[in-house]
């Protein structure tokens, strides 16, 4: 990996703070100088209650908004704008209705002019990779929720992003389908080696899926707690030391 | 794939009962109407029966009303009055509602003057429309034009506003341009939307088509149905409102199907949603 600069972090996070609109700065107040790194190939999780800001961060992170202050680095340059390196899974896939599982993935492709033969490859080869054989011609509405956020995920995957960036991809999903998406995500980060940052309210989820748990606390969005884990994969989610880190991160988010 | 084809073959006998059930009711009306007529029940003046407006039928096809002007022609008249009156509404009202619609400034500027023109009943404009443009073929096109577009360009702005914010995010982390963007991503999005008012449209273009061609024609069907009250023929009128119906039911299966091919992801899959 080559970092430019003084800067060795894949993401660095500095001091950032969202002011939002509100008749209270303090209701407005969705950020308060957050700060944290995410290393290469690393995967992250901002875990935290239902309006605690962790979706406004991954927003601020993906470019789709400003911050009031502070930056977002990326390889030791600022963010200013969502871009192709940086992938999005959204929380209710919004994939495009119009176009059928594999035109979804070869939509960026598409737009960036990369030549049909190869498009289709490569959309084939992500088919494969999701596991969606057989299912590539269906439209988003033939396909069950676990299968739209497959297709969500090869289409983030489809420009070769160095981050993909998860706003709760599973969260509106049975659970039986969700602990099999949790496992088939780890399986896709291992093929691809991706740096992840993943966002979810589920403290399970968090501690299945990461290297690196970011507790935020609300009102306003701060971090109250940095946690790296060494359970090794896969984890077992009865565990002790599972059940362990799970007490300590609820006591963190109240 | 078996069992798809075996649901859709049950899925076919529903509906070949539901044409049956519907024929029969049909059947039974008119049967009931004949012998309501036939038995003195009801003025066969007023109420012509089935028989007579069979007969009414064939001489409107063959010899015409008034005599010269057959069936054939007053159709035709009237769908290329409205073909031409909808395709102008359409072809107007769908750029500038996607121009309105992108802009949340022109959205709140355009808002009053929509409003306002939507809430004109187009029939009460028909004096003016006579007074400005004669009364020739282009005020009446222009009434349906009138009628059409207000409701294509208010369906059209509120699918472009409704575009999913999502899509956007989506296209832009995927770096799309802003004509790809809007090509791509804005215009299929509110499609379906669109294509609702356009339905919506066609059955305002039927309402007015008649008001329209009661003055200053002999040709056209609401022409035809006016003609038949100056000569006190209730049988003729019927037939002509029966010409409208069938005309009006044809258009909306071509409109359906226009849809289906237009927007495959939109329609008739309903049964596969999980």
């Amino acid at each position: 990996m080559t970092n430019s600069n003084n800067n060795k972090h894949k993401i660095s996070i500095i001091n950032v703070t969202k002011q939002f609109d509100a008749e209270t700065i303090e209701r407005g107040l969705a950020l308060k100088d957050i700060s944290f790194n995410v290393e290469s190939n690393e995967f992250v999780t901002i875990v935290g209650r239902s309006g605690c800001g962790k979706t406004t961060l991954l927003n601020i992170i993906a470019g789709f908004l400003k911050p009031t202050s502070g930056t977002i680095l990326k390889d030791g340059d600022p963010i200013r704008a969502p871009g192709p390196d940086r992938g999005m899974v959204f929380q209710h896939a919004s994939l495009f209705p119009w176009l059928t599982a594999i035109k979804n993935i070869e939509f960026g492709p598409k737009n960036q002019g990369i030549p049909k033969e190869k498009r289709i490859k490569l959309a084939n080869e992500l088919i494969k990779l999701v596991r969606l054989e057989g299912s590539e011609n269906k439209y988003p509405r033939e396909l069950s929720g676990g299968m739209r956020q497959r297709v969500a995920i090869a289409r983030a995957l489809a420009l070769d992003p160095d981050i993909l960036l998860m706003d709760e991809p599973f969260g509106a999903l049975d659970e039986l389908t969700r602990s099999e998406m949790q496992s088939e995500l780890l399986r896709i980060w291992e093929a691809r080696k991706k740096t992840v940052i993943f966002v979810t309210h589920s403290i399970f989820e968090a501690i299945y899926l990461s290297d690196r748990i970011i507790v935020l606390s609300p009102h306003p969005g701060q971090v109250s707690k940095n946690i790296k884990i060494d359970i090794p994969r896969p984890r077992n989610r009865s565990s002790q030391p599972f059940l362990e880190l799970y007490e300590d991160i609820h006591e963190a988010i109240f | 794939m078996k069992l798809s084809s075996k649901r859709s073959s049950r899925f076919l006998g529903t509906r070949v009962l539901n044409v049956l059930i519907r024929l029969m009711t049909v059947i039974i009306l008119l049967f009931f109407w004949e012998f309501s007529v036939r038995l003195g029940w009801i003025s066969s003046f007023e109420f012509p029966p089935p028989s007579r407006l069979m007969e009414t039928l064939i001489m409107l096809i063959t010899d015409g009303f008034p005599r010269g002007i057959t069936a054939w022609i007053h159709v035709l008249a009237t769908v290329m009055r409205i073909l031409q009156g909808y395709a102008l509404a359409t072809v107007m009202a769908i750029p500038m509602g996607i121009l309105i619609g992108r802009s949340k400034i022109l959205v709140r500027a355009s808002n009053p003057v929509i409003t306002f023109a939507r809430s004109v009943a187009t029939i009460s404009l028909l004096p003016l429309a006579v007074a400005w443009f004669g009364v020739g073929e282009f005020a009446r096109v222009l009434l349906i034009t009138y009628g059409c577009f207000w409701i294509i360009l208010t369906n059209t702005i509120d699918g472009v506003q409704q575009v999913d914010p999502d899509y956007h995010r989506a296209a832009q982390m995927m770096g799309t341009s802003p004509s790809q963007l809007f090509f791509r991503v804005i215009l299929p999005a509110s499609l379906p939307r669109i294509f609702s008012g356009m339905k919506v449209a066609l059955g305002m273009a039927f309402l007015v088509i008649v008001a329209v061609e009661m003055i200053g024609t002999i040709q056209g069907l609401g022409a035809l149905i006016q003609q038949s009250r100056t000569f006190f023929r209730s049988d003729i009128a019927m037939v002509g409102m029966l010409f409208m119906g069938i005309f009006g039911y044809f258009l909306s299966i071509v409109l359906d199907w226009l849809e289906r091919i237009l927007l495959p992801w939109s329609k008739g899959l309903e049964e596969v949603e999980r």
